[in-house]
């Protein structure tokens, strides 16, 4: 390898480094990435909504039962079920803590009008009327100023019902504290089977590993288009032929992935040790503490760097390559979208990877090299591939960006002295043939 | 003796034009060697590949005798027609990479680029960004760029352009300094006047292919003393109807007057003083710049 490269990364990257874009997104990410991890879980704690309530209950036995349901007794079966994973809702978000407020008045129809004027005075926030024949017709009425409170509803009509069963069981002539028992919700955990035996995942954790992916999506996009920029610009002020006539067009245009790389890595290395800081440190944190903060698989960890540089070498040379034929950023939009495609229709089939991650097709696609960046990286967060299989997407990815970039250079080579109209496909083509 | 830079048989085509047809071109080690022609004439093409920035199509290129490479690179300084700088970058840091390139270690090129700062009147200025200087200031961070690793041969494409009065003086007695310590220089323009006092040789091209070759004396002994200098007061328009004129290049009270063969000077001065007041009279030699458009006007293409 040429010293000259060496000499063109290190200008490339002390340049990324420098500018403030750099500075501030570097510490703009962990922040950033801490407030996802950490505001739901503070929403968790200091969200929970209070209700106040009313029950007015022409049945006439259902009241206390109703009332002892609300107040979490024998709980809101809702908000005491895990949270969904797949949502990545923490526990107990939007839990509506009841607060019973006793009807007021002589009859029923006192104390619906009651009630209703302390709901419009602001009162109040909701009430119920159990009809007379509740047990009968299974029907109730909700009534407060708005009716969105999904959570809420949902969980007053747990209530209700639970009370309506536990009468209507009772009648029956059956032990309502053995039915209670008998029908006690279930809690479905979700445990992932490795060698290491299982363990229960959290779904926040896997959450993670999908922004991971997410980073090395928009990393490689994002990195590659420096590329073409710093390309254009060094067209542009012409200093690229004071450079090809100390060195080659080759060390020009792999000093620049290098350093550009480099550079990348180096901001989303910051970002995961703050990551990882984070998690760790959220013991020791006063506020933090009794919040269960997501742990990430130190194989992903380990494994982000290579594929990100996979992603952005195979990418970022074709960026090069465009950015070397055009004259402005202008003209480069035209051919940036069919070099995106690829990284594009990676992202599209992500939901059958994640759904059947060691599927005959999954497998394929994941070894396509312009999609391995994305997918196997996928398919090791979402259950690990054999070994073979993530060094063989390794192996192929690194021969295909040995091949883009000798196809990149030569496009590259012709192109930057080229000023005028921008070259299209086939004249391209053409210079990667003779070039 | 061995030449500084040599092409032999060099073509270069570009798909839809010929850039170059058929140079040979030879400049000996230590001349001041002009390249001269209009735009589009072949001259940046036939300097790329000199600098092996593009290949010919055929011929040979040769550098102090020997084919091209990495390490003969790097004893040529190049300044390209097309000036620029990367704009953000501090002065010193981006002479230092461009050194650095060409082999030079950091320590050692900060340490030559403070005496050509100062003399080119940009002392103190290297911890500033390229953008922050004017344009006339960049070019001189490019001239300096272009000898920081002290080559034998510099190649300067246009190297007079965009600079004022005081810049073309201060670049002009750098190159005479440059030649002085034995450098080859070879320097391309348009503007040929500029040039010429400076050259010990040229080479004229045009649609490139060359016109002229060889040492500026001989070129200019050869068209002879053909050319009459007149200064006056009043109305030359008529000194283009004398007997004897071939050609009037009219600058209001200084004329060029081309004579035709066999033209008696002494008619001539006689005929315009009779209705101008003659301040300077003198028969010299053409100009390279008269010389170029006869022989580009002379044989059509």
């Amino acid at each position: 390898m040429s010293r000259d490269i060496l000499v063109i990364a290190k200008r490339e990257f002390i340049e990324r480094v420098r500018t403030k874009a750099f500075v501030i997104g570097t510490i703009l990410g962990p922040v950033f990435m801490a407030a996802i991890m950490i505001v739901p879980a503070l929403m968790a704690s200091k969200l929970a909504k209070s209700v106040s309530i009313t029950v007015i209950d022409a049945e006439g036995s259902l009241r206390t039962l109703v009332e002892d349901s609300l107040r979490g007794g024998t709980g809101t079966p809702e908000a005491e079920k895990p949270e969904d994973p797949m949502n990545a809702r923490p526990r107990n978000v939007g839990t509506t803590q009841f607060v019973i407020k006793p009807a007021v008045g002589a009859d029923v129809a006192a104390q619906r009008e009651a009630a209703k004027k302390a709901v419009l005075d602001g009162k109040l926030d909701v009430y119920v009327v159990l009809p007379q024949d509740v047990l009968k017709e299974s029907k109730a009425e909700y009534y407060s100023k708005s009716v969105t409170d999904f959570e809420g509803i949902r969980a007053v009509d747990r209530a209700i019902e639970k009370a309506v069963f536990a009468k209507r069981i009772g009648a029956a002539g059956i032990d309502p504290a053995q039915i209670a028992a008998l029908t006690r919700p279930l809690d479905l955990k979700r445990l992932r089977v490795s060698e290491e035996g299982e363990h229960e995942d959290k779904g926040i954790s896997f959450f993670l590993s999908l922004i991971l992916v997410m980073m090395i999506y928009v990393g490689t996009l994002m990195w590659g288009q420096i590329v073409m920029t710093g390309v254009i610009e060094e067209k542009s002020n012409r200093v690229v032929e004071v450079i090809v006539s100390s060195t080659t067009p080759r060390n020009l245009l792999f000093g620049k992935l290098v350093g550009v790389g480099g550079a990348g890595l180096l901001q989303f290395g910051i970002w995961i040790l703050g990551l990882v800081g984070v998690s760790a440190a959220s013991g020791s944190l006063a506020f933090l503490s009794g919040l269960e903060l997501p742990a990430l698989n130190p194989v992903l960890i380990a494994a982000f760097p290579i594929f990100f540089l996979l992603g952005f070498f195979l990418y970022a040379s074709l960026y090069a390559a465009i950015g070397s034929a055009v004259n402005t950023i202008q003209e480069a939009q035209n051919f940036i979208f069919p070099v995106m495609l690829p990284i594009i229709m990676a992202m599209v089939c992500w939901p059958v990877v994640m759904r059947a991650p060691d599927s005959t097709l999954s497998v394929v696609l994941s070894l396509i090299p312009f999609m391995t960046p994305i997918l196997m990286f996928l398919r090791m967060s979402v259950l690990m591939p054999p070994v073979w299989q993530i060094a063989l997407s390794v192996v192929l990815t690194s021969l295909a960006i040995a091949l883009v970039i000798w196809i990149a250079a030569r496009i590259y080579r012709v192109g930057i002295l080229m000023y005028g109209k921008p070259p299209n496909f086939p004249e391209m083509l053409r210079w990667v043939r003779h070039g | 003796m061995t030449h500084a830079l040599q092409l032999k048989n060099v073509r270069k085509a570009y798909q839809e034009k010929v850039a170059v047809k058929s140079l040979d071109l030879e400049v000996p080690k230590g001349s001041v060697f002009g390249l001269l022609g209009p735009n589009g004439a072949g001259k940046t093409t036939s300097i790329r590949m000199a600098m092996d920035i593009i290949g010919p199509d055929t011929g040979e290129v040769l550098i102090l005798g020997q084919k091209t490479d990495k390490s003969l690179r790097n004893r040529i300084g190049y300044m390209p027609e097309e000036r620029g700088l990367y704009q953000k970058m501090i002065i010193e840091e981006l002479l230092v990479f461009m050194a650095e390139l060409k082999g030079v270690k950091p320590a050692e090129s900060k340490r030559r680029m403070m005496p050509w700062l100062e003399r080119l009147g940009l002392g103190g200025l290297h911890r500033k960004k390229a953008n922050e200087l004017s344009k006339g200031m960049q070019q001189k961070v490019q001239f300096i760029q272009t000898l920081l690793h002290d080559p034998e041969i510099l190649i300067l494409d246009e190297p007079m352009s965009g600079l004022d009065p005081v810049g073309t003086n201060v670049m002009r007695d750098a190159m005479i300094e440059l030649s002085r310590a034995g450098k080859t220089l070879i320097v391309s323009s348009h503007q040929m006047a500029t040039v010429e006092q400076m050259c010990d040789r040229v080479v004229l091209i045009n649609n490139g292919e060359k016109v002229l070759d060889g040492r500026v004396s001989d070129i200019k002994a050869s068209y002879g003393k053909n050319t009459l200098v007149l200064a006056f007061e009043g109305d030359g328009s008529f000194l283009k109807g004398l007997p004897g004129v071939a050609a009037v290049n009219d600058h209001g009270r200084y004329a060029e007057l081309k004579l035709g063969p066999g033209a008696d000077p002494q008619a001539i001065l006689k005929a315009a003083s009779d209705r101008l007041r003659i301040t300077k009279f003198e028969v010299v030699e053409p100009s390279l710049h008269d010389i170029f458009i006869e022989r580009v006007t002379e044989v059509p293409a």
